[in-house]
């Protein structure tokens, strides 16, 4: 399924062609803007076998910027920033189809061009022996950790350009 | 045939008449014989669950999560409108206003609910504090829990949201809520042992049906649940465990 442009914001954006694993691509526009995330909160949700979105509950769903309607069977990548490198979901991907835990930092894009921070961790929904789905939960990282991490994805990025 | 009905002991004491209310109303609209036991700790309701003679658990999530994918119980109900959320509160001082206050070596009081220190610790990443960077202070009951923050025996102190609540307002005036989860999708769940499942419609009917007359209420009201009971099916469970599975590391 392919995900339509995102609007330009009314902010001062950087202007990205994005592509996904499944050939697809759309422009994503991002601003310097960040959203904390919520104190108190989980933002959870849960997607099918192809990446699709089947539950979002209101902290996903108030953090992403979109409407329910507009996350609710929406490929799980309508939230994919730039800056995070194609390597961190292959590794995703890999860990949890293989019916393993994956947690990671992860910088989220919104609808309006922000972004926003969060500690993901990813199990598969096994039952009756086979995995059926995904559950995604997100926490408040610390500023430390955030530092961190986009030290480390720009010089992945910054690696993967460098090889096409 | 007689069952045993535990309930799990994390409920404020306030609670503990509501507990036997239900049961006489179970037993009345069921017409099920229904044994109430209620293990004053952690330890004596896994004595008790591990003797196999528990037919129906009002469990806490994480211990929902073995009962249901160990020992096979099937979730019948959980309360409507009710999560399990937990409280970071501290003494009135002005040394811990947010989370980020805390630093590795702090000391925090708590009871032995594996669910309230389990949340409680998930809140602490976003001031990269572990497990292991804390003195842990171990305390009988909720009271003991308050009077160690308002002390300053300890920096800050856990409590499930109910119990933190249900502090007389003279206890919470001393203390200030440092966090507060708001996780909405994690609640305690009946449970109900794969033999009794036969019997399973009557429980459900019974427990879902208490709503609106006076004496419903009443009953609803003294277990802190006002909205009731509502049925669930294996999914919601499973999709509990999945949740409460991403928060154990």
């Amino acid at each position: 399924m392919s995900l339509i442009d995102m609007e330009r914001p009314a902010l001062p954006c950087t202007e990205h062609k994005q592509s996904y694993a499944d050939g697809t691509s759309r422009i994503v526009y991002c601003t310097e803007s960040e959203v904390q995330f919520p104190d108190g909160r989980l933002i959870v949700s849960r997607v099918d076998l192809k990446g699709i979105i089947t539950h979002a509950n209101e902290a996903f769903v108030m953090m992403s910027g979109y409407q329910r309607n507009e996350l609710m069977g929406a490929p799980h990548n309508i939230l994919r920033h730039p800056d995070m490198p194609k390597a961190a979901f292959a590794d995703l991907w890999s860990t949890v189809s293989a019916g393993k835990k994956w947690h990671g930092y992860v910088k989220n894009l919104r609808k309006d061009g922000a972004f926003y921070w969060v500690y993901a961790t990813v199990v598969p929904n096994v039952r009756g022996g086979v995995i059926a789905g995904y559950t995604s939960v997100r926490r408040k990282p610390s500023r430390r950790k955030i530092e961190a991490s986009s030290v480390a994805y720009a010089d992945l990025l910054s690696a993967e350009r460098q090889a096409q | 045939m007689k069952f045993n009905f535990l309930i799990a002991p994390d409920f404020p004491p306030a609670h503990f008449a509501g507990w036997h209310m239900l049961n006489t109303l179970l037993q009345r609209r069921s017409g099920l014989q229904l044994h109430l036991l209620m293990p004053a700790n952690a330890q004596e309701q896994t004595a008790l669950l591990q003797q196999g003679s528990v037919d129906m658990v009002y469990a806490n999530p994480f211990d929902a999560s073995d009962l249901i994918r160990q020992m096979h119980y099937r979730a019948v109900a959980r309360p409507i409108g009710k999560a399990d959320e937990m409280v970071i509160a501290a003494g009135l001082g002005p040394a811990v206003q947010i989370v980020e206050n805390l630093k590795p070596g702090c000391r925090i009081a708590l009871t032995d609910n594996r669910d309230v220190k389990l949340i409680g610790l998930r809140l602490l990443e976003s001031a990269d504090l572990a497990e292991s960077d804390i003195e842990w202070c171990l305390r009988d009951s909720y009271q003991a829990v308050a009077r160690a923050a308002i002390k300053g025996e300890v920096d800050a102190a856990f409590f499930l949201s109910d119990a933190y609540h249900a502090l007389t307002r003279l206890t919470r005036s001393q203390l200030h809520v440092v966090i507060e989860s708001a996780l909405d999708d994690i609640t305690h769940v009946l449970l109900a042992h794969p033999e009794i499942v036969p019997e399973l419609p009557k429980i459900v009917a019974a427990l879902t049906e208490i709503g609106e007359s006076a004496s419903d209420k009443e009953v609803l009201e003294a277990l802190g649940l006002p909205l009731g009971f509502e049925a669930m099916i294996d999914e919601d469970a499973e999709f509990m465990i999945d949740l409460m599975d991403t928060l154990l590391d």
